[in-house]
């Protein structure tokens, strides 16, 4: 009945240097082949702290991660070829032109020629970017610039792709574009999304997975409609989210 | 591996391309120093040796001392001799007005009958060192009362004292061969009438000794170049090593933009990365020694100074170039890596490339610095690479000569490298 697991991640500890609390406390969690899997939670929850740890940027201090049955400590280089990354910040090149950007990231992956031409600017037209393509990302508006940012991630096709809030700041129209784009390639591709956020409404429709957290440590993980179910007197994720991490500020 | 390297060149490369200001730093500000500091070493040195300084003479002697001394004053080549004021002579009176106007730095009187006067006292000498009983030796005898000959020296009143003492030496100088001649001519001639043998008296008595003029010291071989060989070469390296700037700066704000984090997501080597963009800094320097070694090659002669001779092995001259290209990236690096900052960067890698220049003598060659100097300015890899290209352009050195130049500047590339690779493993396994 259940579907295989591409990560899994058993007691994930990690605390920031100059920090008093663990960012992630003891976090045990697994994602099956071809989920759409959000991982939710208030501002400081973890989310990009477990993301960083599952795509190399930084390393745990304790637990253990396995990526499509590899583990992320002694095969990260294998690991880092059939993943895809969308940072929550932008990260791309300012004074490059998109296509500039889109090709060095292809370089680094190991795309080059013909095969990297083509995957650029198919993606730059279904994200409706085509004019734009050499016109320099310093020049583009918030929303182009996060489109760009995901186009960057995904011309490799990956098997899994992580974003973090990759819908933060930008219009309703852009929001869509990116998330049917998602929806698409989890469709067609089979790849396995894990994207934080803390939208919830956004969640619970684009979702097929989610794991709440808070202060480093699920709360409560499954499929929305289950979730939504098992609470009694929620009606929705927020309503969920609200049970369960409080109506304190966080941050 | 590969693509990744080529992909971060390429991308450096339009990022730095697009950069025009920084590019122009990078360029122009070297070219400015070599122009304003060759021009100014160039014009003290004028001032100091080359400058004519007018000189008028009144001759009225007009017999050997007299014509000596102008003729040796006019050959020293520093003076520039005059002995007519509006097509005559002057008088003593005309003389001390122009040099107390300074119109003249030096006004000199070669008095009348000084030749005469001179030949007097030589023959009263000569007479004195031969016993009473052999009578007189010449006819007619001299006479020991007449006075001896003079000269007059007048000093425009600003003058300085050292100019005033270089004046009198070259005055001694030439009166004194005078004087020698003098005695051998009347020597020459006691002989012929004693012994009736016809000597040649046209003999040249000039410099029979040399002076050897050194620094003080006990390095093995010295070498003082002239004002282009030592700028031209000394401000390249320190544009070449100003790369460090933009290099760190550069690398900081990759990590401060989270593009680093992002490259760290992807497959193979972050060296590859740090690498292709060193690579474009490391061309850059390159570039920039080309540019300048030419223009010291082909602009400064025209603006009046001497041509930078590019010594006879090219080989060497680029593996030196190469090499302190390959430190200053090294060095860049290493400051990218440990600074936590642009700013920080920015003023650490600038301070301590000026520093780095100032003991290794490239604002103040090393030959002009004390001996506990010389031996820090050992420590600065700028001086490596100065001393290299010295022993390039004066000794025409060998790929051979400048290996003890060429090592040490890969190894601390090498070092820098090493260190930031080290302080990475550190930084990202926290
Ligand atoms: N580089 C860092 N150094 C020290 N502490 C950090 C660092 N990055 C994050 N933290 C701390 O770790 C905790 C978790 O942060 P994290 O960024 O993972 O939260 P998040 O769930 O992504 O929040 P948000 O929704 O605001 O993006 C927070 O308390 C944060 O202050
Ligand atoms: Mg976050």
């Amino acid at each position: 009945m259940e579907k295989a697991s591409i990560i899994d991640i058993k007691h994930l500890t990690k605390c920031y240097k100059n920090a008093d609390e663990a960012a992630v406390k003891d976090l045990t969690l697994s994602v099956n082949k071809g989920d759409i899997f959000g991982l939710l939670g208030p501002n400081g929850a973890g989310k990009t702290t477990t993301i960083s740890i599952l795509c190399n940027q930084i390393s745990a201090d304790e637990g253990e991660v396995m990526i499509e049955g590899h583990d992320l400590n002694s095969e990260s280089d294998l690991i880092k070829k059939i993943i895809g990354v969308v940072p929550q910040d932008i990260a791309l090149y300012p004074k490059l032109t998109a296509y500039e950007n889109l090709k060095f990231f292809g370089n680094m992956y190991g795309l080059r020629g013909k095969v990297l031409k083509e995957r650029i600017t198919s993606s730059v037209s279904d994200f409706g970017l085509e004019k734009k393509l050499h016109s320099k990302v310093g020049t583009f508006s918030g929303g182009m610039k996060r489109r760009i940012n995901l186009i960057a991630g995904i011309l490799h096709k990956p098997n899994i792709l992580f974003l973090d809030e990759p819908t933060v700041g930008i219009d309703v129209q852009s929001k869509n574009v990116i998330i049917e784009h998602l929806q698409q390639l989890n469709a067609s591709e089979g790849t396995t999304i894990v994207y934080t956020s803390h939208l919830m409404e956004e969640a619970e429709r684009f979702c097929t997975h989610i794991a709440i957290i808070d202060m480093g440590k699920v709360v409560t993980v499954g499929e929305p409609s289950a979730l939504i179910k098992a609470y009694p007197g929620c009606s929705n994720l927020e309503d969920i989210f609200l049970l369960l991490t409080g109506r304190s500020l966080r941050d | 591996m590969w693509l990744k390297f080529k992909a971060s060149t390429i991308k450096e490369l339009l990022l730095l391309m697009r950069d025009r200001a920084g590019l122009a730093m990078l360029f122009l500000m070297p070219m400015l120093l070599i122009f304003i500091m060759s021009l100014l070493q160039e014009s003290t040195l004028k001032k100091l040796e080359e400058r004519h300084t007018p000189v008028l003479i009144v001759n009225f002697d007009n017999d050997s001392l007299g014509i000596n001394i102008v003729n040796g004053l006019r050959s020293a080549g520093f003076f520039e001799i005059h002995e007519l004021i509006d097509g005559k002579q002057p008088s003593l009176e005309e003389l001390k007005k122009l040099v107390n106007y300074g119109k003249y730095r030096v006004g000199i009187i070669v008095k009348e009958g000084a030749s005469e006067a001179l030949r007097n006292q030589i023959r009263c000498e000569i007479q004195q060192m031969f016993p009473a009983e052999e009578g007189d030796l010449f006819s007619p005898p001299p006479d020991p009362d007449k006075p001896y000959p003079e000269i007059d020296i007048y000093f425009d009143p600003i003058t300085q004292p050292t100019f005033k003492h270089a004046v009198s030496s070259a005055l001694n100088e030439f009166t004194y061969a005078v004087e020698a001649k003098m005695i051998m001519g009347i020597y020459a001639q006691m002989l012929n009438d004693i012994v009736g043998i016809e000597i040649n008296r046209s003999g040249n008595f000039k410099n029979m000794i040399n002076l050897n003029e050194q620094y003080a010291g006990n390095r093995k071989k010295i070498i003082v170049p002239n004002a282009v060989q030592h700028n031209v070469p000394a401000w390249t390296i320190f544009a070449m090593f100003f790369i460090v700037i933009p290099l760190a700066g550069n690398i900081i704000k990759e990590r401060e933009s989270g593009m680093s984090l992002r490259l760290r997501t992807m497959p193979g080597s972050n060296l590859a990365v740090i690498f292709g963009k060193a690579n474009v800094y490391f061309m850059v320097g390159i570039l920039q020694a080309v540019f300048m070694l030419l223009i010291g090659v082909f602009v400064l002669p025209m603006v009046g100074m001497p041509a930078l001779e590019l010594g006879s092995s090219i080989l060497a001259l680029l593996l030196v170039t190469i090499s302190i290209s390959l430190a200053a990236s090294g060095y860049g690096i290493l400051i990218g890596t440990i600074s936590t900052s642009q700013e920080q960067s920015s003023i650490f890698g600038s301070i301590s490339v000026v520093i780095l220049a100032a003991i290794g003598g490239i604002w103040i060659p090393t030959f002009m610095m004390s001996e506990k100097m010389n031996i820090v300015s050992k420590l600065s890899p700028l001086n490596w690479g100065l001393d290299a290209y010295y022993d390039i352009f004066l000794r025409n050195a060998d790929v051979s000569d400048i290996l003890i130049y060429i090592l040490p500047l890969f190894l601390f590339a090498l070092s820098c490298i090493l260190a930031s690779w080290l302080y990475n493993r550190y930084k990202t396994s926290n």
